[in-house]
């Protein structure tokens, strides 16, 4: 198939490479030109900009930063004039955005699919994302073919914005997920418990999972490189509680968790992963 | 002087009439025309044209959007008022959209404060505002005076968005007092305790607050008729919330109280007194 690319960061860059390595003819744009290398060298071939990007391709991916970001390279994509062109963006952004961005393509004849990930780096790399999507049926199975070069767990959850929904819905499991281990671990440390025998313990009974398994682990190492930034967290969690403001929606836990991230992020932390919740933790107990 | 006054709802009517009483010339722009009958002011048809023929105009209106709208939009105050003549927002909004309209006026000269106040519709009604500023302090001494006509206590806080500031620390410990007076409401019935005569023993001693009495008083007789609209302290905690991650300031109570205001909007209650926020805990 050919595709265009649109955010060549942490994330983008592997998943266009995992296209490439599927066979598909990949287009990438990327702000900054240096970003585009990579791929070049693999077999890519540049665009000039997001239009470009979109024109003469079946297929239109974005994975950047923010629901402004999309929203711009969304406007260029539009102004190509592709017929039958799907629109894909991979993006975490606001549920709400998503489908005010896929009215807009709509109105161009574009249609629109969210699907953003899970997974981090690694998964991208490996080409195991979860990749979790709204827009109609038909637009999803035309993009499931480039899902499944990048993705493992590929779900189509709903109509447009549903992908994000369900995105924010992994956020909230995920932030306090790594709140709950680390208040897990600091309570054991507090009380002389050994915190690699207290996770060795937990990971055969209900508690287990993959955060305490990973995240754990990366804890017990004392290894709070990203990953997945504390920033990035705090905002995704942001998108949830502003969901949860405009809809009339109680989410106490959230809220708290959020609120440990933006305390991370105020104290010099946001460029360390979230797992660095466990030394704020420490900080206010004392323990550092 | 020449005022003009934009948002005459329960706030902004009082306050306009304040004004015109103290002897100034007003002027009034309302997007819905009935709001401006009975007022004894010239209506203009739209913010630019009141702009046009104001020395002093005041702003009360609800969102940064609406303020954005009225002020920087098409056929706006910005379109009409000159060089040298000031605006003074009395809104609850943003910090941000306070500097960002500041910014916006002094492109054309205009000078701007941003001067949100408390003490509700009663305060209001009775001149007793307290009022908090943000702006240059010689634009405050200009137009002093009338705000002195609004409130009694009006205090320069800083630069433009410095009284927004202000204005987000007064509504975070404000509802996080009227979520700590319903929890012990809702302690003394479930202990079978009166819940009057604990509000009327607590009046006396250090957790005695103006919540104590006035929200106290709502809950105790179960009369959540508004009073200050929860949906209004609804709004200003979405802003507050959003100002605190901006600049990575830790609001743990805050963020839990916002979320008590989620569910009483949830349950249709916006239109009611925020001591409603009693009603949500004898839900569970």
């Amino acid at each position: 198939m050919k595709i265009g690319f649109i955010g060549l960061g942490i994330m983008g860059r592997p998943m266009a490479l995992n296209l490439i390595k599927g066979g598909h003819q990949v287009t990438v744009w990327a702000r900054r030109a240096e970003s585009m290398q990579p791929l070049l060298e693999a077999g890519a071939t540049a665009a000039g900009s997001p239009a470009d990007a979109a024109r003469a391709n079946e297929l239109v991916i974005s994975m950047v930063a923010d629901a402004p970001d999309v929203a711009e390279v969304m406007r260029g994509v539009a102004s190509a004039g592709q017929p039958g062109l799907v629109a894909v963006d991979m993006s975490t952004i606001a549920p709400a955005a998503a489908r005010r961005i896929g009215e807009d393509l709509a109105a161009a004849g574009v249609d629109f699919v969210d699907a953003p990930v899970s997974g981090g780096e690694v998964g991208a790399i490996a080409g195991s994302l979860s990749i979790m999507a709204g827009g109609s049926a038909a637009a999803f199975a035309r993009a499931r073919p480039a899902f499944e070069c990048m993705g493992k767990n590929i779900v189509h959850v709903g109509a447009s914005g549903a992908g994000q929904v369900t995105k924010a819905a992994n956020q909230i499991v995920t932030g306090m997920g790594v709140l709950a281990v680390a208040e897990a671990f600091a309570f054991a440390a507090k009380n002389g418990v050994d915190r690699g025998k207290v996770r060795e313990a937990l990971l055969g009974g209900f508690a287990s999972s993959k955060i305490l398994e990973n995240h754990g682990q990366r804890m017990l190492d004392r290894n709070f490189k990203p990953g997945f930034k504390s920033w990035m967290h705090e905002k995704d969690l942001n998108i949830v509680m502003q969901t949860a403001h405009e809809l009339g929606l109680c989410l106490p836990g959230s809220a708290a968790t959020a609120q440990m991230f933006n305390a991370m992020v105020g104290s010099g932390m946001g460029e360390e992963d979230s797992i660095a919740v466990l030394k704020l933790l420490e900080r206010l107990s004392g323990q550092a | 002087m020449r005022l003009g006054f934009v948002g005459l709802g329960a706030m902004g009517r009082p306050m306009a009439l304040h004004l015109q009483r103290a002897g100034h010339e007003l002027a009034v722009w309302a997007r819905c025309p009935d709001s401006t009958r009975g007022l004894p002011a010239r209506v203009c048809a739209t913010p630019a044209e009141l702009g046009r023929c104001c020395e002093v105009v005041f702003t009360m209106l609800t969102s940064s959007a609406d303020v954005e709208g009225v002020v920087l939009g098409l056929d706006g105050l910005g379109e009409g008022m000159a060089p040298g003549t000031v605006l003074v927002d009395c809104s609850t909004i943003a910090p941000d959209a306070a500097r960002r309209i500041a910014g916006k006026l002094g492109e054309k000269g205009i000078d701007m404060l941003d001067a949100p106040v408390s003490g509700g519709e009663q305060g209001a009604i009775d001149a007793t505002l307290a009022i908090m500023v943000g702006g240059e302090a010689a634009v405050l001494e200009r137009v002093r005076p009338l705000l002195d006509c609004l409130g009694q206590r009006i205090v320069h806080i800083g630069p433009n968005g410095a009284g927004q500031v202000a204005k987000a620390c007064n509504q975070m410990i404000m509802v996080a007092a009227i979520q700590a007076l319903a929890e012990a409401m809702r302690l003394a019935s479930a202990s079978g305790v009166d819940r009057g005569l604990v509000k009327n023993a607590l009046a006396g001693g250090s957790a005695g607050s103006r919540v104590l009495e006035v929200m106290g008083e709502r809950m105790v007789i179960a009369d959540y008729a508004a009073g200050i609209e929860a949906r209004l302290h609804h709004k200003d905690f979405g802003l507050l919330l959003e100002a605190a991650r901006r600049v990575g300031a830790p609001t743990p109570l805050a963020a839990v109280v916002g979320q008590q205001l989620n569910a009483l909007m949830a349950q249709g209650w916006g239109h009611d007194d925020t001591a409603g926020l009693l009603r949500l805990l004898e839900l569970q």
